[in-house]
């Protein structure tokens, strides 16, 4: 078979590419499909998390926060665990980031809270002395665009398999279950649940009349992202 | 003599020629310099070494016939000889084989490089220098240590000054604040975490003493201002009423039953840091990040500056 082989080179390419092709693929893909599986304790994102993360995107917090920890020990003692690839298991995109102006906020949710991210998002300096970040006032009184989210979120559950309405397992052992509307309408409600929430913590009286009166301002979204960020 | 040989020593001739003009010409020359001598006896041998080769294996392709069996093959009429390997060649290939084992149950799996096999020997290695350096520590020296920790985890919501930020976060710099006294006595507090065996009721339940009836709205508003006064000013009534039987008279507290409010302990702030906490001022995450002896050491500085 080799003389023939030998005498053959089309063939001989052909099985030449096949026995490295073969190695690849044991080697390679096994390993690339068990890293990109989702943790266990990622759960997909809810509607208003979603919003928040568009908001994110939109003011393009990620041109100075990273998402992404390294492993080295000087971040991990300011950021936490470092990153796993499942964790961006529904990052559609992720957010890794190229440059860290500010600090990275892969965890932030962990040492952050919700009335910390009021006051920094309306004055940094107030709350970080010497701060360089921009204020987002806006935040406070544009609204943020549920719907869009809800598409995002419908197109991902039907056509990644994001597991919306089923059982997702938690770090301590119990399951979550991350709701997705049936309607637009129902959408709607969620969030504005999701939002409650959120808006008992704050301070803002308009921000607060905003989601009695069932409006979510960017602020609220955005908000339930970044303590989504764990 | 083959017309090979002698253009072969005419051009060794040449280049031995070409070389002493080089040499004799340049700085420093043929002198006794031992490296100079032996740099040029070096290049006279590569000469003479290169010229007789060469000249060896072209007389080789003039007169050699070609003898030995051809293999099956041939490439447009070009064939090969049924050769044995080489025994250098076999030797090695055998010794790559083995190595190649080796390399593949023991020295690749066990050797490999892996970035979080290096991250987690940082990480033991730095916890170990730790334990080792700081095992000890105690006095100013704690303090200090939770001075720097404080100014890089706790800062952020508590303020350089520690005073909370204009209420942003609680004033360490005192025990409790009105506010923070008020909100507990109207909603209880569950101090298992601090290993008290009952919750303080909310005010449904805090009866004062002195009255014989359950503590009013007046009552609440002027003992929290005298708890939030480090225990002075108007209120001492109140408190020896409503509130000693547990916190004792002083507001210290006792081993088991109520936690002490008139002072920040290290024990109150290590359980804090641990568990987080939501008070009336709004939540506060826990630290996992800091270790044992950290939060010992933030305790120890929190302590220190509301006293």
């Amino acid at each position: 078979m080799f003389h023939w082989l030998e005498k053959h080179p089309f063939f001989f390419a052909v099985g030449v590419f096949l026995v490295i092709s073969f190695a690849g693929l044991i080697e390679i893909l096994p390993s690339f499909a068990q890293a990109s599986r989702p943790v266990i304790g990622t759960a997909p994102y809810s509607t208003l998390e979603l919003a928040g993360r568009h908001v994110y995107i939109k003011n393009s917090c990620n041109a100075c926060h990273s998402q992404l920890v390294r492993p080295f020990k000087s971040e991990t003692d300011r950021y936490g665990h470092y990153s796993l690839s499942g964790e961006y298991a529904y990052d559609r995109p992720f957010l890794w980031g190229s440059k860290r102006t500010g600090p990275d906020l892969m965890r932030v949710g962990n040492y952050r809270t919700t009335d910390w991210h009021e006051n920094h998002m309306k004055d940094p300096a107030s709350v970080v002395p010497g701060s360089i970040m921009p204020a987002y006032r806006w935040m406070f009184t544009k609204k943020a665009d549920i719907d869009t989210a809800f598409a995002e979120q419908l197109t991902v559950a039907n056509y990644f398999s994001v597991p919306y309405n089923q059982p997702v397992p938690m770090k301590d052992g119990s399951t979550a279950v991350v709701k997705l509307g049936n309607s637009v309408a129902e959408a709607n409600t969620i969030a504005l649940e999701e939002a409650k929430v959120i808006a008992a913590d704050m301070k803002d009286q308009d921000v607060k009349d905003a989601v009695a009166r069932g409006e979510i301002p960017e602020i609220v979204a955005l908000i339930a992202y970044l303590n989504s960020l764990k | 003599m083959n017309k090979l040989y002698l253009g072969g020593i005419i051009f060794t001739a040449l280049m031995l020629i070409l070389t002493y003009l080089s040499v004799g010409g340049s700085k420093g020359g043929l002198n006794d310099d031992i490296v100079n001598m032996l740099a040029i006896t070096g290049a006279v041998a590569l000469v003479i070494i290169t010229v007789f080769v060469v000249i060896k294996y072209v007389r080789q392709m003039q007169i050699d016939s070609a003898t030995g069996e051809l293999v099956d093959e041939n490439w447009d009429g070009i064939g090969e000889y049924k050769n044995s390997v080489p025994t250098g060649w076999a030797v090695m290939f055998l010794l790559t084989m083995v190595w190649g084992m080796w390399y593949w149950t023991i020295g690749y799996p066990v050797n490999a490089y892996s970035q979080i096999g290096e991250y987690n020997e940082d990480v033991t290695v730095h916890n170990a220098k730790f334990e080792a350096q700081y095992k000890d520590i105690t006095g100013d020296r704690l303090v200090e240590m939770g001075e720097s920790l404080f100014l890089a985890e706790c800062k952020v919501c508590h303020g350089i000054n520690a005073d909370g930020i204009d209420g942003k976060a609680a004033n360490l710099n005192k025990r409790i604040d009105a506010a923070s006294v008020k909100h507990v006595l109207e909603k209880g507090s569950n101090n298992k975490l601090m290993g008290m065996e009952t919750p303080m009721p909310d005010r449904s339940g805090l009866f004062n003493a002195n009255t014989g009836a359950l503590i009013t709205d007046a009552e609440i508003d002027t003992v929290s201002a005298y708890v939030a006064n480090g225990m002075s000013g108007e209120g001492a009534d109140i408190f020896a009423g409503a509130c000693s039987m547990c916190h004792g008279a002083d507001g210290k507290g006792m081993e088991f039953v109520a936690p002490n409010i008139a002072a920040y302990t290290p024990a109150l702030v290590s359980t804090v840091l641990t568990h987080g906490k939501k008070g009336s001022i709004g939540v506060m995450p826990k630290f996992e990040r800091l270790n044992d002896k950290q939060k010992e050491a933030v305790g120890a500085y929190i302590t220190n500056i509301s006293k």
